[in-house]
This record gives C-alpha cells, sequence and structure tokens, in this order.
C-alpha cells in the first residue's frame, strides 16, 4: 500500500490507535512486527517468507557468531546469505541475458532460459540493512538484539521498509529498545514532514512524469529542447519522488516517537561531488562508504588505491539501482567525474576562489546529464537522447510553465534555505503559509495520485 | 589535508550525530498551535467553497434544459441542478439517456413534449447519460437529496435486464458506466475489480462535498478536447503556455449539443432482430437497485410514477418477447406490492425507434402522449 493511499491512510489509523495505547508496554514491538508485516503482506503474501528467512538467518547467523570463535566465518555466512539472495531475485535475469551474450559472442547457439523472477518490493532496502546490523555486531559498534521479536520489528519496521533510509542499527534499534514518549510536538512534526513529503510527490514529482514519461518513451521523436528539459524535469522529478518518499517514512516514524535518519540534504545545492553524494540519498551513500569504501583501503593507500575504490564503491552502487548495463555507466559516469573533480574539489583556488553559485551549476549540469543513462529505457535511447541533445534543432518543447514556475519555487526556497536569508523561511506566518498552500494545492489541484514511488522498482 | 577516511573518524562522525538526527532540510517545522491554525484557514476554505461556488457559478437551467452528457460524471453539479430544478415546482424525470434523449435534440425529448402539452414548463429532464438502475440509485441517494417531496417519473429501461453483461453479473473485468455512483463493496459486483483503496476513496468523495467540488472543477474547467476531465497538471500539459486561472469563467463552458448519433430508424442501422438473453428478476442486480431506488425516492416524501420501457419490441425475436412479457409481468407485480404507481406504455411504431430503446423525436412525441391520456398520470400530474 502507498502512503497517499486511502488504504495506508485507514491501516495507519488503526495501527496508531492501539500504537499509542502499547508503546511503553512490552506489546510495542509485537505490535510494529505484526502491522510491518501486514504492510508488506499487502504487496505480496509471499514477501513475507523472504524477509522471515532473512530475518532469521541473521539472528541465527548472529547468535551463532557471538558464541563462536569463528566469527568472520558467520559474518561472512550472513553477507553471502543476503547477497545471494539479492542476486537471485534482482541479478539473475541480468547474469542470464549476459551470459547468453557472451555464448552467442563465442559463437554458441545455446541460450539458457530466463528466468522471469519477480523482484519483491523493498528487498534491496532491507537486505543491506541487515547487512549492516550484521557487520556492526561483528565490529563491535552495536551490541546483538538477543530479542527475535524487535529484531525482526527493526529488519521489518514499516515507515522505511520499501524505500529507506536504510537505517543503522545503532539508531533505529536503539529507539526500538527504549520506552518511547510521544509527544504532542512529535506528532506536529511528523505531519509536517509528511505534508512536505506529500506535496512533493504528489504535487511536483507526479506531474513532470507526465513530461518526462512522454518525451522518454520515444526519444527519437524529440529535439534538442525537449529532450534537455526532459532530463531536467526528470533530475527534478527522482528528487522529489524520493525524498518526497523518505519524508513521508520520517513523519509516519515521527508521529511514533521515532527518529528516522534524514536522507536528502537539498542535493540540487551540492558544490562539488563530493558534496552531492553527501546529501543525495545520505543513507545508502553513507552505507556504501561505511561497508564498502572504507573496508577497501578509502584512501588510505595511495591516490591509485583511492581511485580504484571511488570506482569500485560508485559501479556497486549504481549496479544496486538496477540490473542494466545503464546503472553500472550511470555509476562509472559519477566515478569518473568524482575522480577527476577530487584533487579540484579539496584545491583552495575551488574553495575559495570559485563562486558557490558556478560550482551548483556545474555540479548540477553534470549530475542531470548522467540522470539519462539512469532514465533511459535503454542503453540505445541514452545514446539516442545523448546524440540528438547535440544534433538537433530547438523545436518547441512545450514543456508546462506550471512545471517550471513549481520547480522554481522549490529551488528558492532551498536557495535561501542555504543562505543568509534563511530567517525569511523561519518567519512563523511563511511557515505557516508554506503549508496552507501545499495542502490546498494538493486538494485542489493535484491528481489523484496512484502512481507508485520511483525508489520501489530498485 | 583532508581527513584520512578511517574506521576511527567515521566512528567519531557516528558519534557526534549518534541519536540526534537533523531534523529536516527545510523549515518547515509547525507547531501544534501552527498546525491547529492551519487546519482551521483550510477548513474555512473548504467551507467557504462550497458556499460560494454555487453562488459564483453561472449555471441557468432553462426550458428543455438537460445535462450536458459531458458532464455526465460531474455529480456535484448534478447535485446542484437538481437543487435548482427541486427549488421550484416542476415534476422530474429521472432515468438513462432514453430520458435524456440520445438520438433528439433537447426540444425533442420526453420532457419537452410533456411541457408542450401540458402548455407550460412543469417538466424538467434529470436523466443522465448511461444511468443504468445501480448508478441511478447512487446517483439520487448521494446527489439527489433535493428530490424530496416532489413529483416524480422514473423511468425503468428494462435493456438493463437484457443479458448478465447489462446486469453487470459477468466475472470478467469491464468497463461500464457511472463505476463511482455503484455500490463499491455490497452488493458485490464481479466485473468491478477497482482496489480497496480506489473504493475507498469513492466512498470518501461521495461524502466530502469538498472532493465533489474538486472533481467538478476537473470535468466542467480543466477537460480536454475529448470533454474528459483533467488535473491541473494534465491540462498543463495540453496548454504548456496558458494560465490556468483563465479556464476559469463565470459560467461552466458552453457544452455543444451536437448530436453523437444519427437520428434514423433501427431498420435503417441494423434490421436484424434481437435473442436477448433476459436475466430472470429475482437475481437481477439492476432490478434488485432499481427497487432499492424507488424505496429511496418513497422515504424522502416523493410521488413516484414508474414509468417502464417501452422497449422496441419490434426488434425482439420470439423467444425473447415471450421472456420480456414475463419480466413485465413481475415488475408489474413488484410495483403494485409496495403500492407504486406504474405505467407500461404501449409500444411505440417501429419507425419511432432508434434502436431497441431509444425512441426518436416522434416516439417521444407518442410516449408523451400517451402518459397525457393515462388515468394515473393525469390523476397526479
Amino acid at each position: 500500500m502507498l502512503f497517499q493511499s486511502w488504504i495506508f491512510l485507514f491501516f495507519f489509523l488503526l495501527f496508531y490507535a492501539v500504537y499509542l495505547a502499547v508503546k511503553r508496554t512490552r506489546f510495542k514491538n509485537a505490535w510494529i512486527l505484526i502491522c510491518s508485516y501486514i504492510f508488506y503482506g499487502w504487496w505480496e503474501p509471499w514477501f513475507l517468507i523472504l524477509i522471515a528467512y532473512s530475518t532469521l538467518a541473521d539472528y541465527a547467523a548472529l547468535a551463532i557468531m557471538e558464541r563462536s570463535r569463528r566469527r568472520k566465518i558467520w559474518l561472512s555466512v550472513s553477507i553471502i546469505n543476503n547477497l545471494a539472495l539479492l542476486v537471485f531475485f534482482k541479478y539473475s535475469g541480468f547474469i542470464t541475458e549476459n551470459v547468453n551474450l557472451l555464448f552467442s559472442l563465442l559463437g554458441m547457439s545455446y541460450k539458457l532460459p530466463l528466468p522471469g523472477i519477480f523482484l519483491p518490493v523493498g528487498l534491496s532496502f532491507y537486505l543491506f540493512k541487515s547487512i549492516g546490523y550484521v557487520v556492526d555486531c561483528y565490529r563491535g559498534d552495536v551490541e546483538r538484539e538477543k530479542n527475535i521479536i524487535r529484531h525482526g520489528a527493526f529488519v521489518s519496521f514499516f515507515p522505511i521498509l520499501l524505500a529507506g533510509p536504510v537505517e543503522r542499527a545503532k539508531n533505529l534499534l536503539g529507539q526500538l529498545r527504549e520506552s518511547l514518549k510521544i509527544s504532542w510536538q512529535d506528532v506536529a512534526d511528523g505531519f509536517s514532514l509528511f505534508i512536505v513529503g506529500l506535496f512533493k510527490k504528489v504535487a511536483l514529482a507526479d506531474s513532470l512524469t507526465l513530461y518526462v514519461d512522454k518525451v522518454y518513451d520515444t526519444p527519437g521523436e524529440y529535439q534538442s529542447a525537449a529532450l534537455i528539459l526532459a532530463t531536467f524535469a526528470f533530475g527534478w522529478q527522482i528528487y522529489f519522488d524520493f525524498s518526497g518518499y523518505s519524508d513521508m517514512a520520517r513523519g509516519i516514524g515521527r508521529m511514533m516517537g521515532f527518529r528516522i535518519m534524514l536522507n536528502f540534504n537539498n542535493p540540487y545545492l551540492a558544490t562539488g561531488l563530493g558534496d552531492f553524494w553527501r546529501r543525495w540519498h545520505i543513507s545508502l551513500s553513507s552505507w556504501f562508504r561505511d561497508y564498502v569504501y572504507i573496508p577497501l583501503g578509502g584512501n588510505r593507500k595511495g591516490k591509485f588505491n583511492t581511485y580504484r575504490n571511488i570506482f569500485v564503491t560508485m559501479m556497486l552502487l549504481g549496479f544496486w539501482h538496477g540490473a542494466a548495463w545503464a546503472f553500472i555507466i550511470w555509476g562509472g559516469l559519477h566515478a569518473v567525474v568524482q575522480c577527476l573533480m577530487r584533487g579540484l574539489e579539496r584545491s583552495r583556488f575551488y574553495e575559495e576562489s570559485v563562486p558557490t553559485i558556478i560550482k551548483q551549476v556545474f555540479v548540477f549540469a553534470f549530475v542531470t546529464f548522467a540522470w539519462i543513462f539512469f532514465r533511459a529505457a535503454s542503453w540505445d535511447d541514452a545514446s539516442v537522447i545523448v546524440r540528438r541533445i547535440f544534433t538537433t534543432g530547438v523545436a518547441n518543447p512545450n514543456f508546462p510553465l506550471l512545471f517550471v514556475f513549481l520547480i522554481f519555487l522549490v529551488w528558492l526556497y532551498q536557495y535561501v534555505y542555504e543562505s543568509r536569508f534563511r530567517w525569511i523561511l523561519r518567519n512563523s506566518a511563511v511557515r505557516t503559509g508554506a503549508v496552507v498552500f501545499m495542502i490546498l494545492y494538493l486538494m485542489v489541484f493535484a491528481s489523484s495520485s496512484n502512481e507508485a514511488f520511483i525508489y520501489l522498482q530498485f | 589535508m583532508a581527513e584520512k577516511d578511517t574506521l576511527e573518524s567515521e566512528k567519531r562522525r557516528r558519534a557526534v550525530s549518534g541519536q540526534s538526527v537533523m531534523f529536516s532540510s527545510n523549515e518547515v517545522r509547525l507547531s501544534v498551535f501552527q498546525w491547529i491554525v492551519v487546519l482551521g484557514l483550510v477548513g474555512v476554505f473548504l467551507y467557504l467553497v462550497s458556499v460560494f461556488w454555487v453562488g459564483m457559478e453561472q449555471f441557468e437551467a432553462e426550458s428543455d434544459y438537460r445535462f450536458p452528457y459531458q458532464l455526465s460524471n460531474d455529480y456535484w453539479l448534478y447535485k446542484s441542478y437538481c437543487q435548482r430544478v427541486c427549488a421550484g415546482e416542476k415534476t422530474v424525470i429521472i432515468g438513462d439517456s432514453v430520458m435524456w434523449g440520445q438520438y433528439v435534440k433537447r426540444d425533442q425529448t420526453l420532457a419537452h413534449y410533456l411541457n408542450e402539452l401540458a402548455g407550460r414548463d412543469s417538466f424538467a429532464n434529470l436523466g443522465i447519460d448511461g444511468g443504468h438502475p445501480a448508478a441511478l440509485c447512487g446517483l439520487i441517494k448521494y446527489y439527489g437529496g433535493a428530490i424530496s417531496g416532489k413529483r416524480v417519473i422514473l423511468h425503468l429501461n428494462p435493456l438493463w435486464m437484457s443479458s448478465k453483461k447489462h446486469d453487470l453479473q459477468v466475472s470478467k473485468e469491464f468497463r461500464f458506466n457511472h463505476p463511482r455512483l455503484v455500490p463499491q463493496f455490497f452488493p458485490e459486483i464481479p466485473c468491478y475489480r477497482a482496489s480497496i483503496s480506489e473504493r475507498m476513496g469513492i466512498i470518501i468523495e461521495r461524502n466530502v462535498p469538498f472532493l465533489g467540488w474538486r472533481r467538478h472543477l476537473q470535468l466542467a474547467y480543466f477537460k480536454d478536447e475529448n470533454g474528459i476531465g483533467r488535473s491541473l497538471p494534465e491540462w498543463a500539459m495540453a496548454h504548456p503556455y496558458d494560465n490556468p486561472f483563465r479556464v476559469f469563467t463565470s459560467e461552466i463552458g458552453d457544452f455543444a449539443e451536437e448530436l453523437r448519433y444519427e437520428p434514423k430508424p433501427w431498420t435503417e442501422r441494423s434490421p436484424t432482430k434481437l435473442d436477448l438473453s433476459w436475466v430472470e428478476l429475482k437475481t437481477s442486480l439492476q432490478w434488485s437497485l432499481f427497487q432499492r431506488l424507488v424505496k429511496i425516492l418513497q422515504e424522502r416524501k416523493n410521488s413516484v410514477l414508474v414509468v417502464v420501457g417501452p422497449l422496441n419490441e419490434h426488434m425482439l425475436n420470439e423467444k425473447s418477447l415471450t421472456s420480456y412479457r414475463e419480466i413485465k409481468k413481475n415488475i408489474e407485480v413488484f410495483l403494485k406490492e409496495k403500492n407504486v404507481s406504474y405505467y407500461f406504455p404501449t409500444v411505440l411504431p417501429s419507425e419511432s425507434y432508434a434502436d431497441v430503446s431509444h425512441p426518436l423525436s416522434e416516439g417521444y412525441s407518442f410516449l408523451a402522449e400517451q402518459l397525457f391520456d393515462n388515468d394515473v398520470f393525469r390523476g397526479s400530474w
């Protein structure tokens, strides 16, 4: 069930009514677990077998690891088990296609049958959450959770189950262990987060998708201006869609008394590519930093190894997004530019002499260009788009001024937020007015949204 | 010199961030009191819109007016139309496209000819295109509250029981008219496959006038060239450089009265006889909801005259005709039991039918004359 659906509202009201009664009792986590399973099973009941298996397997591995002298083996068992699930459900089709491609390149007529396996929603997110938790336990950063109910509630915590944030055990498990107090301000904060997320998703992302889909579905029919604007729109669409989901998830968590990590921090105001990745999908990028980049050596073993580590991390991050070469290329693009810009971004010249707006424009331009590979239906389509952007004329793109206005409004808000005029936004009337505007816009003008979130496909 | 990316430095970073999670990347954070103010302002807006929009929107239901078929799904406006009509003393005519007049212009409908015979504007056409009994029941129940204490001519088009598909009893999903008006959960309609969330949204919309008003905006103002209602973003896609506020005029747009179907006799269209698979009344979904509709109208102290048909019997084969006559008998039994006034018009001349249920202009004229010659009708009206 999507957060912006009536059925979710009904579900949450029922959940919350009981939750308020049990939040300071030992039934709190059991209730969270039960409702999380109902929430997840609503998509497809057999998903529950998978999440239950993953939860129990990790629980068992951690229990054994705690007692065993060969802790690394049990760490490896848990990680391999989780990655095996991911590979099977997410990448088996990709692997099979590429093996078949290899066969045909070698002149073999034999082809492996395509598995046609359906990717369970949220799999990538909760498996990574689990892997992070197991590694943290191994490192001694987090105490193993002995209560199976609490462990299950951590893995399946419904506000963040489907599309993150990829929470850390130290934060989420820590709060599950506490007896939570929920103040009226927590509820108010939850509403604030939720309404912003809902506006981003329903009013903004779902609007932009109308233009993006139209152009990206048949890119060969459009010229440069339309292709550029569609790419620009997609950059904002994916930001609104994903950050909107994160905001709604955090808002729901807040109403439950949980503080869930921030996942997006105005990424299009980044002044460097490193800065971009500290602002975009923070939970995932920090996960890759802590569990891939740093264990590989980070920047501790010389320039060559640093670049190698950046490449591996970014390619894997790209690959996490989808089983397609386009995502790997997208990750690779980011890796190349990050390596090239690394020295420049840390130079005094860049830090002190280049105006902030120039840095932001450059980073935005590159990130937007890279989105082409992320969004295009195939490598061929991406090639067509890139080629046509630079070779075709400028026909009327018919990009709605309404969308320009809305994007500009958001960008201006964010720009002011990070400027010395932030005090304007803190004004009570401005904050209240912004919320009234969002609610009325949603109620009067936005379409009834049944659009799923983009990141549910990952 | 940048700090080495070590586990220790990360641990330090984490120790600092720890449980202290940044609230948001914006300043949209309201206190409880501010949320109360927001909800109050939104509530005032919703109230003002529902009260003032009806008055602001010019909508003249003049003589021979019928609800534009392009707005057939605009139930909020239909409710407004009902309220305007029922403010006077007119007799209201409720039914589907037969009463609405699918093959005729608005000055050729039953309502028009009844007004002609009455010598004054006494009858109002509240027919709705595609209004099968299941939809009519929902329409009158949720949006026809103004029809209270009135004289009502309620038309029953028996064609809606002429097959399992018409009766909404096939299990294969198909798009039927006015899904937002039919019962969403009970009784179950096998061919209706909307998700639970959609159904809940429809039920909420029926009970929250503001949501109906929002749909009205989409259908009446943000419509596309085919007359299909669109949200603002969808409208903007079709009008990328236009000012959306310009669509709001004090009048609802002019909806052309072009005939969608050529008004010619059925013999020139498809002269073959029909073999209809009538659904028995006792198992018919449409009939059960028609009964419910009659009950709703009676409970609202309306004086109801049910007019059944007349179907184009010239178009039915012998077997269909026999079954149809049986159904008519059973309908009569029910109406008698429930003390509902009724009239079964005699079948019209063959050439005055456009298809199996819709008359042409002269057909409506004959029908009006039949009604005026009928004792029950004359006694009440």
